[in-house]
């Protein structure tokens, strides 16, 4: 069908577009507009940027701070659970964009040419060296502390524990040759990777042991007893 | 070390767990607000803000180049599906698009990359708050109730040719409003 739209008509679906309200039935005639319209096209990136501007009237409410551990905890476990990203998608992501042409890019095309070849032979880019695995376990759990080679956070896998209700979680602790335990992460589940999940921010050093305790929903400053398991940070 | 939207970009397109701790750090507070506004329930606009993220990390490789700025893509995200919960799923009229159709390219030099950078959230308070009240409700309804176009025009009670030329012009006072306060130089159309 014929686009039979005047600019103006398709501005008020634009801007009821930014703001969510656009409803199929305008939809389509919209979109076979933007089709073959550049100016409308820019019109509907300022709406929408517009739109996204909205929030800034509000006041802010900060997240707390169990937000960003749980969903860290999720992405890391998951990126250690599955690392399948292809070779060539690597090689192709580490070369910077829009820069010029220096040492450094040679470089990475030396470098995608080589794992080109290598990768030819069906094999993924080496993923990150997962240096030491430390087993854990309690009475119905079992799993694995995951300390990845270089900066990354470890990541504590758990299968085996129960669902706790609303006012309970599983606190994580760390345990020091001399001093009091530290508190350092919740336990999430984690349907994607099939268990329980945690990061584990900072170094180990100095630390013996790891175990997991029920507590209060947002954590205890010393843990209960209530271990549902434990693990020796000592290589196997 | 201070990373670009576009090195976040990169960092997600390329499956870094470092992309997405970057991009919830410079962004994780307006989603919750955005999240918390529509919603009005803590424990679900967490939810809402960490389903989104994830959403981000297990699809990013997938992101191919197009329109718009990061912060107004994940605002978007956010915003559809806390919209979703909203709605209880009852009827998916259509008004979202599903993460795999957004585009992340951050728009460096589009003048709004800028405007959203100088604007404090004063400023877009008084520039929504000389919109006329039914502009303003109009916008309010919309964005953070989730109603359509149809929805407004039957509580508003007025014809729906009206809210959308209404929302049009709102959104043309708001643009007008918020480049004259930033002091950039703008072109209405």
């Amino acid at each position: 069908m014929a686009d039979a739209m005047s600019h103006e008509e398709v501005a008020d679906l634009l801007a009821l577009e930014a703001l969510g309200a656009l409803e199929p039935s305008d939809r389509d005639d919209m979109e076979r507009h933007l089709a073959t319209c550049a100016a409308c096209r820019h019109a509907a990136d300022e709406y929408a940027e517009l739109a996204s501007l909205l929030p800034a009237a509000l006041e802010v409410v900060p997240p707390p701070a169990r937000l960003r551990r749980n969903l860290m905890a999720q992405v890391y476990a998951e990126a250690t659970a599955s690392p399948t990203v292809p070779w060539w998608r690597r090689v192709i992501d580490a070369i910077p964009a829009n820069r010029t042409f220096t040492v450094v890019g040679a470089v990475a095309v030396i470098a995608a040419i080589a794992f080109g070849i290598w990768g030819a032979t069906g094999r993924n880019l080496p993923q990150p060296a997962v240096t030491i695995s430390y087993p854990v376990s309690g009475t119905t759990a079992t799993g694995t502390l995951d300390v990845p080679a270089g900066g990354t956070p470890a990541v504590l896998l758990v299968n085996g524990l129960q669902p706790l209700p609303s006012t309970k979680t599983y606190e994580v602790w760390l345990i020091p040759t001399q001093g009091s335990p530290k508190g350092v992460a919740f336990l999430s589940p984690s349907p994607q990777v099939g268990g329980w999940v945690a990061a584990i921010p900072g170094s180990l050093a100095g630390y013996k042991s790891l175990a997991a305790t029920v507590e209060p929903a947002g954590g205890s400053s010393t843990p209960s007893n209530t271990e549902v398991l434990s693990g020796q940070l000592s290589a196997s | 070390m201070h990373l670009s939207d576009d090195d976040i970009v990169r960092s997600i397109s390329a499956h870094s767990p470092e992309g997405i701790e970057a991009l919830y750090d410079r962004y994780g507070g307006l989603a919750h607000t955005v999240a918390l506004r529509i919603l009005s329930d803590r424990g679900a606009a967490e939810d809402v803000v960490q389903e989104s993220f994830l959403a981000v990390w297990r699809r990013g490789a997938t992101f191919q180049s197009g329109r718009g700025s990061l912060r107004s893509w994940i605002c978007t995200i956010v915003r559809n599906r806390a919209i979703d919960r909203l709605r209880g799923d009852r009827h998916r009229t259509r008004l979202d698009t599903p993460i795999e159709g957004e585009s992340i390219e951050p728009a460096v030099s589009d003048p709004w990359a800028a405007v959203a950078l100088e604007l404090s959230g004063e400023e877009v308070r008084k520039a929504l708050a000389e919109l006329p009240d039914e502009q303003r409700q109009t916008i309010e309804l919309a964005y953070y109730g989730g109603y359509s176009q149809s929805e407004i025009a039957t509580a508003m009670e007025v014809p729906l040719g009206t809210v959308k030329g209404r929302v049009r012009i709102a959104l043309d006072k708001l643009r007008a409003s918020l480049a004259d306060r930033v002091e950039t130089p703008w072109q209405t159309q």
